[in-house]
């Protein structure tokens, strides 16, 4: 399993309008082409699961996440902020970069928990923030995880 | 999409998050990566699903009480007319798709509240 399959260009925003961390984390559940009530439900679970304690891990990265009834498989979006987005994260910096993954309950083949723990390793390694901010479009996001073979 | 419902649906959602917690699988990583206090998470889970619940009606409070001490699962979705509670096809798919959700429904052969998802 390769985290690419799970990205798609529609969900990659590499220059986020959102100013606030409630507004990024609905700019992303945006990307998923949910109805409007969906929406509302999936934003509100992932404000819990904040409530529970930040998912910024540090350096920058964020991983807002979250199993809802509202998805029937497992999705993903990434957003960028380069002028950062105060996420109450761990280290207290603001947050550039938002993994934003959502699951239904139950999955037949059980991907929600290899994709967060792939999300989180990619998240810590030491370059990631850097090249990060240097891509320029939905494709280099791609080959850059392709890059690092997660 | 009817209110009760809407909390229902928030309820499982809810417990999907707490058994993510306590059956192990989401457990290390959220301790780990996230530093979250399983037994403060919990605790705050616990008392936000009986705040919702305390909102429920008091007919579907109780049938949600009789449901939520068995299974681990009180709202299941019905996609393509199946109910992914026990897989079996509800009768209730064949309601037209506007009228979904609209109403509190349950599965006839397991029980469990539904929701139609798609
Ligand atoms: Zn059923």
């Amino acid at each position: 399993m390769q985290l690419r399959e799970f990205f798609v260009p529609s969900a990659i925003k590499l220059d986020l309008a959102a100013e606030t961390k409630d507004e990024a984390l609905k700019e992303l559940v945006s990307c998923m082409g949910l109805d409007g009530k969906s929406e509302g439900i999936l934003y509100k679970m992932l404000k819990r699961r904040e409530n529970l304690g930040s998912t910024g891990i540090g350096r920058g990265i964020a991983i807002p996440h979250c199993r809802s009834l509202v998805v029937t498989r497992l999705r993903v979006a990434f957003g960028r902020k380069l002028s950062g987005l105060d996420f109450k994260a761990i280290d207290e910096k603001p947050v550039r970069y938002v993994f934003l993954i959502v699951a239904p309950p139950l999955e037949v083949s059980n991907q929600y928990l290899p994709v967060l723990g792939k999300i989180a390793q990619f998240g810590k390694e030491a370059d990631v923030p850097e090249l990060l901010a240097e891509i320029s479009s939905p494709e280099q996001f791609i080959e850059l995880l392709d890059a690092k073979d997660l | 999409m009817d209110q009760q419902l809407e909390l229902l649906l928030e309820i499982q959602d809810l417990r999907m998050q707490r058994r993510g917690l306590t059956d192990g699988t989401l457990t290390d990583l959220e301790a780990e990566v996230f530093d979250i206090k399983i037994e403060d998470a919990i605790q705050s889970l616990d008392e936000k699903v009986e705040q919702l619940a305390q909102k429920l009606t008091r007919g579907v409070r109780e049938r949600y009480r009789r449901i939520a001490d068995k299974a681990p699962r009180v709202v299941a979705p019905v996609i393509n007319g199946i109910c992914y509670g026990c897989f079996v096809a509800v009768s209730t798919a064949r309601a037209s798709e506007a009228d979904r959700n609209l109403r509190v429904e349950s599965c006839e052969y397991c029980g469990c509240f539904l929701y139609h998802v798609g």
